[in-house]
């Protein structure tokens, strides 16, 4: 494994070597008082502490007429492992929102809050506020192992228990090490100064550039795959046996983002690299990520995701490089079957006469709307809880461990609210949309603010044909990156331009299949009229129990995608 | 030793050669050289010049005034040149840098004392006032004085400075030569005659006490006419072409704050920073017709050129409360103004229309007109520099808008620029302009630039002003707004001057961006230090903006940073600051 050159290593990787240790100019830049942006080699480090500087794009075109910069904020990613916050945390988490962000939280599709519009000067007070309450940012974003996801609440069974703890090990054993996030963030005065350079041993694991791009964990409990394993970069599915998580298979190489009219880009699902002993798993991952690291691309970051190394090397040669790193093989991968990627919405009744409510949050985004009022809501129920609190995979929140008197006293809660519980389709309750517009950089259509009324004009097609309450997964995403794993979804639409979208269908219920492009360059009226002779045929022709996921292939609307590699192949486009 | 004055009516050349003359000569020649001109002149045969009486006879004449935006002081000017065609030996002095022996030492003496705040006396004249006031101030037996006091009839405490000080001088044992005269905004023609009765009675005594407030309209009004008079005044306005015109405040603000460039490329039509601008007014047409309409006059387009151009519709005052009361005879309205509270009870966030429709009358237009006061132009300070934005004027304005009673009111000059103005359309301007707000004449000298809101202004003329002559000295801009991401004015200038140099430093307080409010007092505080050393280095002191909102506080903070060296001893750091502001280092233009 030859060092790339310096002068062919990407920009990134100079930026990242020359930071000390992720420190960069960031305190300096935090004092600059005439902007509210940091520098632009900043800009690249502060997302391995987990925040982005953004800016409203609803407001750019006027910025410069009135002599202001753009409207620069910072976006903020905390890194929950699991999803899991206590009531308390909920109730720090929802001041800030309101005492230093937009007055909203952000449920992602990674089981953690965003906080957008948080403006420079506050910046290191919003960070020591998240602190103090035992969460941090740090490695929510940039190139290291990001916010590890488990299957969504750990009271379920005793495997969704081990799934919790095992992602917060991963989390924890796979952070940086820099004490570059305390100095600049919360100590604030003891930043060494620019000059010093940081101590070689700082970084064990990453060294001195990191990885060359961002890595993703997760572990999934079948039958659920709520946390889309097969679109991460790591994965450990849990084998259990008479109620004990004996080991866990582990899969490698997924990922979502690809680049409009780059074919050497792609979606790819995960594959299955092997089982392994629950004491092996954190060592595994450990060795996993620094093969990526000395392997993946350091000259061009559109090919330098996990994916791309396994694709280009082949699964057998990473396993053999990962095995040789552990001193031992891995075994044969043991059967498993999931059955969807959604969650379990409304109450159920867990063990221990305990209640748990998934709670459908519409594209993520807690906010008080005119009579809705969730994010009031789900601040009186954190101020009553007892139990958990949990983010999901599907941008949706988990009020967990509930006695049967608190049931009714949150059922009155999200009453006052106008928040409701089970009214929504099939349709919407497996919607999913990145933020996009304003706030994201790359967004090249709306995604968030645009889906929720889209879902209202498709329910009414689906309605008139019967299917209101089937389940059919549908994600928009603002641009071809893949947030809101689009090219996982039965219907995927993906940012082309303002109001233009490709149109994939496909994929399979469970996540376990990539989706093929159906219509390129479509318009609300467009997507509308290709949808409805489809929802039309399959409420007519599908079989028992069959996923519209399945139907559209069987009835040969599009080729089925078996892996990566084929994902822009055979494509036949529809015209509107 | 120069006997014949440099004001005196001849060539530079003939004063010198008169001079060096008249100055090796001895008393006795100098007697028969003016008795020998005198008596030439007798026997002239041209017509005579009314001559001023012979300087020997010159009567010795103090001009005091109390100034915080100018008006007194161009008065107080005015006042001196027309003493002098009088025969008076007349000196200008400054509350600012008078102490009371000023007083003792006059024996005449006029007065021009404007009021400020909540009928306070001019900020740097407060040394003066207090000192006045005081009950040790000495006897000012055998002073002959008259006052002139400004003020604005929609302040409460109309005139009040100058009532005090004329109250005190009598009560000292002064006698007063002429009655005081309270000037509402239009004083211009009324001071002018107030000033040429007052000098021709300052010698005959006069003891009357009662004042009279007088309004001429402006337009009509002429303003002291001297050599140096300005080209463009408010009776005289420039009317300039707005070449942009574009709100700084981003979408989301709280704020409306608008920049207009004016097009002054005009003869005589000059500025300096720190000067201001006078915008002539013009109200709203719909409350124009919603005035005509609620008294039912007929609405005549005489009339409603009037009401809109030449006439305050919105202003309730005292007086024309009591004008409205006399001419409709209601004596519901006269109680209005019979007590203190209910004056203040209803007059609160009212205006003249609340009046008219609170207690209707018909009214015809000449009874509607006979009520109201002139429309007084605006200031703006100039935001620009004259020799970085040659031929232009730029202003920053605050649109003025707020609801009360059920209505929805607008400051009738900021509207009128925010909202029934277009780029390609005129405003009507001039110079006021304001010594007191001045760069250090010393380029190199620090400068530390302290405003909030649109007190920004009169800092982008100067850093552009130092930038274009190309001054080296430090500058330091503290700025303080409601948000950093919608109300950073010009922010993209400064960025420019902090990347060129022009501007050294910038620190902002925006109060609303975090759950506590943090404005610029609390930057000069958590800075103190460096603020202590620009000021040791030399560096002058400006603020600019609010003075209930914002300078007061600055003020007192600056005393206390002053203080904290000397163990907190806080008379000693107002004591400092007072000393810089003699010494021109701490300038204010507040509003
Ligand atoms: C918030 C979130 C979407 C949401 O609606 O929930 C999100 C939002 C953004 N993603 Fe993402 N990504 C989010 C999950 C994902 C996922 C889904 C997942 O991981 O399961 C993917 C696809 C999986 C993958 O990584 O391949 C994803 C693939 C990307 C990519 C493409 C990466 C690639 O390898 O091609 C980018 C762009 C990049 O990295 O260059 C990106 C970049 C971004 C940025 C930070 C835009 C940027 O780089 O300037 C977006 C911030 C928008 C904003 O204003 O908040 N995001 N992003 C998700 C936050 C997850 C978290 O909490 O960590
Ligand atoms: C020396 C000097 C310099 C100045 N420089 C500037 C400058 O650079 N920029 C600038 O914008 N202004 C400046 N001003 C202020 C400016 O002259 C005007 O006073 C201001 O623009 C308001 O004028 P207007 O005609 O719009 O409002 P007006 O019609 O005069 O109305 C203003 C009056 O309305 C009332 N009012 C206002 N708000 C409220 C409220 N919320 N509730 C109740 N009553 C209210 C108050 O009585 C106030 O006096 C300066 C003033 C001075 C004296
Ligand atoms: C902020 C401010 C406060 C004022 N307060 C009063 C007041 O309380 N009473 C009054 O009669 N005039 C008041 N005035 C009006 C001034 O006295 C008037 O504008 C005068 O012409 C100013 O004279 P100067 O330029 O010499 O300072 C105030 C003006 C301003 C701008
Ligand atoms: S998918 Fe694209 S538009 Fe949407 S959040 Fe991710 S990067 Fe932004």
């Amino acid at each position: 494994m030859a060092d790339t050159p310096a002068d062919k290593r990407s920009r990134n990787e100079h930026i990242k070597e020359a930071s000390r240790q992720l420190r960069g100019t960031i305190a300096e830049g935090l004092a600059a008082q005439a902007t509210a942006a940091i520098s632009e080699d900043d800009q690249q480090l502060v997302k391995f502490h987990g925040t982005y500087l953004q800016d409203n794009r609803d407001v750019r075109g006027e910025r410069a007429k009135k002599k202001l910069e753009k409207a620069f904020s910072f976006m903020l990613r905390v890194r929950i492992p699991g999803g899991v916050v206590t009531p308390a945390q909920w109730l720090v988490l929802d001041r800030i929102a309101g005492d230093y962000a937009n007055g909203t939280l952000r449920v992602t599709t990674r089981q953690t809050f965003q906080f957008h519009g948080v403006i420079k000067s506050n910046m290191r007070r919003t960070m020591q506020a998240i602190n103090a309450s035992l969460l941090d940012t740090l490695a929510a974003c940039g190139d290291v192992n990001r916010n590890v996801l488990a299957t969504s609440n750990p009271h379920v069974s005793p495997a969704h228990a081990e799934a919790l703890v095992l992602a917060r090990r991963l989390s924890e054993h796979l952070l940086p090490r820099t004490g570059a996030y305390h100095e600049i963030w919360l100590d604030g005065e003891k930043v060494t100064d620019s000059s010093a350079v940081a101590g070689e041993g700082e970084e064990p694991i990453y060294g001195a550039r990191y990885l060359p791009r961002k890595f993703k964990t997760v572990v999934a409990v079948p039958p659920d795959n709520d946390v889309d394993i097969f679109a991460q970069d790591l994965g450990y599915i849990a084998i259990v046996e008479a109620g004990k998580v004996v080991g866990w298979n582990v899969t490698v190489g997924g990922g979502m983002g690809m680049t409009h009219g780059e074919p050497d880009t792609f979606p790819r699902t995960a594959d299955v690299l092997g089982f392994c002993l629950p004491e092996q798993a954190v060592d595994i991952a450990e060795k996993i990520l620094t093969v990526q690291r000395d392997w993946g691309n350091r000259e061009n970051r559109k090919r330098a995701r996990l994916k791309y190394t396994i694709e280009d090397r082949g699964l057998d040669a990473f396993r053999a490089e990962v095995e040789a790193r552990l001193g031992y093989k891995l075994s044969q991968q043991r059967p498993f079957r999931f059955a969807r990627t959604g969650d379990s919405l409304g109450w159920t009744k867990g063990t221990k006469a305990r209640w748990h409510l998934g709670l459908f949050v519409e594209n993520g985004r807690i906010a008080d709307r005119p009579g809705h009022t969730l994010r009031t809501a789900l601040r009186e129920i954190a101020g009553m809880h007892r139990g958990e609190m949990i983010c999901t995979a599907n941008q949706n929140v988990i009020i967990a461990d509930v006695t049967a008197a608190a049931k009714r006293r949150i059922d009155a809660i999200l009453r006052t609210n106008g928040v409701e519980i089970a009214t929504t389709s099939g349709l919407r309750r497996n919607s999913m949309a990145c933020v996009a517009l304003p706030t994201c950089g790359l967004a090249l259509a709306e995604s968030e603010r645009y889906l929720p009324s889209l879902v209202t004009r498709l329910e009414e097609v689906l309605a008139q044909v019967g299917l209101t309450d089937e389940d059919i997964v549908i994600r928009m995403t603002g641009c071809p990156n893949g947030c809101a794993r689009p090219y996982l979804a039965e219907i995927g639409l993906v940012g082309r331009g303002p109001d233009t979208y490709n149109l994939y269908l496909g994929a399979a219920f469970d996540g376990s299949r990539l989706s093929k492009l159906y219509a390129q360059d479509v318009r609300e009226g467009e997507i509308i009229a290709l949808l409805t002779p489809l929802f039309a045929r399959f409420a007519a022709e599908r079989l028992e129990g069959e996923r519209f996921g399945e139907f559209v292939i069987r009835a040969g609307t599009v080729e089925a995608t078996p892996n990566g590699r084929e994902f822009h192949d055979k494509v036949r486009l529809a015209v509107a | 030793m120069a006997f014949i004055p440099s004001s005196a009516p001849f060539s530079a050349a003939d004063i010198n050669a008169l001079n060096t003359v008249v100055a090796r000569s001895s008393p006795e020649q100098r007697a028969w050289l003016s008795g020998y001109l005198a008596g030439l002149a007798a026997a002239s045969t041209q017509p005579q010049v009314t001559a001023p009486p012979a300087p020997r006879t010159r009567v010795p004449l103090t001009i005091l005034y109390a100034s915080e935006s100018g008006n007194s002081e161009s008065l107080a000017l005015a006042a001196k040149k027309a003493a002098a065609k009088q025969g008076f030996e007349a000196r200008v002095v400054d509350m600012a840098d008078a102490d009371i022996a000023t007083l003792t030492k006059a024996r005449h003496l006029l007065v021009y004392a404007a009021t400020w705040g909540e009928g306070d006396p001019p900020q740097r004249a407060a040394d003066f006032y207090a000192s006045l006031m005081a009950p040790d101030a000495p006897r000012l037996d055998g002073v002959r004085f008259a006052v002139l006091a400004l003020g604005d009839t929609a302040y409460q405490k109309f005139c009040a400075t100058g009532r005090q000080i004329d109250e005190r001088l009598a009560e000292l044992g002064a006698t007063r030569a002429a009655d005081r005269i309270d000037l509402d905004l239009d004083f211009a023609k009324a001071a002018d005659e107030w000033t040429a009765g007052t000098l021709a009675s300052l010698k005959p005594e006069d003891d009357t006490t009662s004042a009279t407030v007088v309004h001429v309209d402006f337009n009509h009004g002429i303003g002291p006419k001297e050599e140096t008079a300005p080209s463009f005044t408010a009776e005289k306005p420039f009317e300039a072409e707005i070449v942009g015109l574009v709100n700084l405040s981003g979408t989301g603000s709280t704020r409306e704050t608008w920049h207009v460039e004016l097009a002054t490329e005009a003869p005589g039509f000059t500025y300096q920073p720190g000067d201001a601008a006078g915008v002539i007014a013009e109200n709203d047409p719909e409350l124009v017709a919603s005035l005509v309409d609620a008294v039912g006059a007929p609405p005549d387009n005489a009339l409603l050129q009037h009401l809109t151009h030449a006439a305050d519709i919105t202003t309730l005052s005292r007086p024309l409360i009591e004008k409205y009361a006399k001419l409709t005879g209601r004596n519901d309205v006269a109680s209005i103004v019979a007590d203190a509270a209910a004056f203040q009870a209803f007059t609160a966030e009212r205006q003249l229309i609340d009046l008219f429709t609170s207690y209707p009358e018909r009214l015809d237009a000449k009874q509607l007109m006979g009520l109201l006061r002139p429309l007084p132009p605006r200031l703006y300070s100039v935001a620009s520099s004259p020799a970085a934005h040659a031929g232009e004027t730029h202003l920053l304005v605050g649109a003025v808008r707020w609801q009360s009673h059920g209505r929805d009111r607008k400051g009738v000059v900021s509207t009128l620029v925010a909202d029934r103005r277009r780029a390609g359309e005129t405003l009507k301007v001039y110079i006021r302009p304001n010594r007191h707000f001045r760069l250090p004449t010393d380029p190199q000298r620090p400068i530390i630039m302290i405003g909030a809101g649109t007190g920004i202004a009169p800092y982008r003329s100067f850093v552009a002003e130092r930038e274009a002559l190309g001054s080296k000295g430090p500058s330091w801009l503290i700025f303080g707004e409601r948000n950093f991401s919608f109300d950073f004015l010009y922010q993209l200038e400064w960025q420019e001057y902090l990347k060129s140099g022009a501007l050294s430093r910038i620190d902002v307080a925006f109060s609303r961006d975090q759950p506590e409010k943090i404005y610029v007092q609390q930057r000069l505080w958590q800075h103190r230090n460096e603020v202590r050393r620009w000021i040791a280095d030399g560096a002058h002191l400006y603020v600019c903006g609010d003075e209930k909102g914002m300078a007061r506080d600055v003020e007192e903070m600056l005393a206390r940073i002053l203080a904290e060296p000397r163990a907190g001893d806080a008379d000693g750091g107002r004591v400092e600051l007072k000393a810089l502001a003699k010494a021109g280092r701490y300038q204010r233009d507040v509003y």
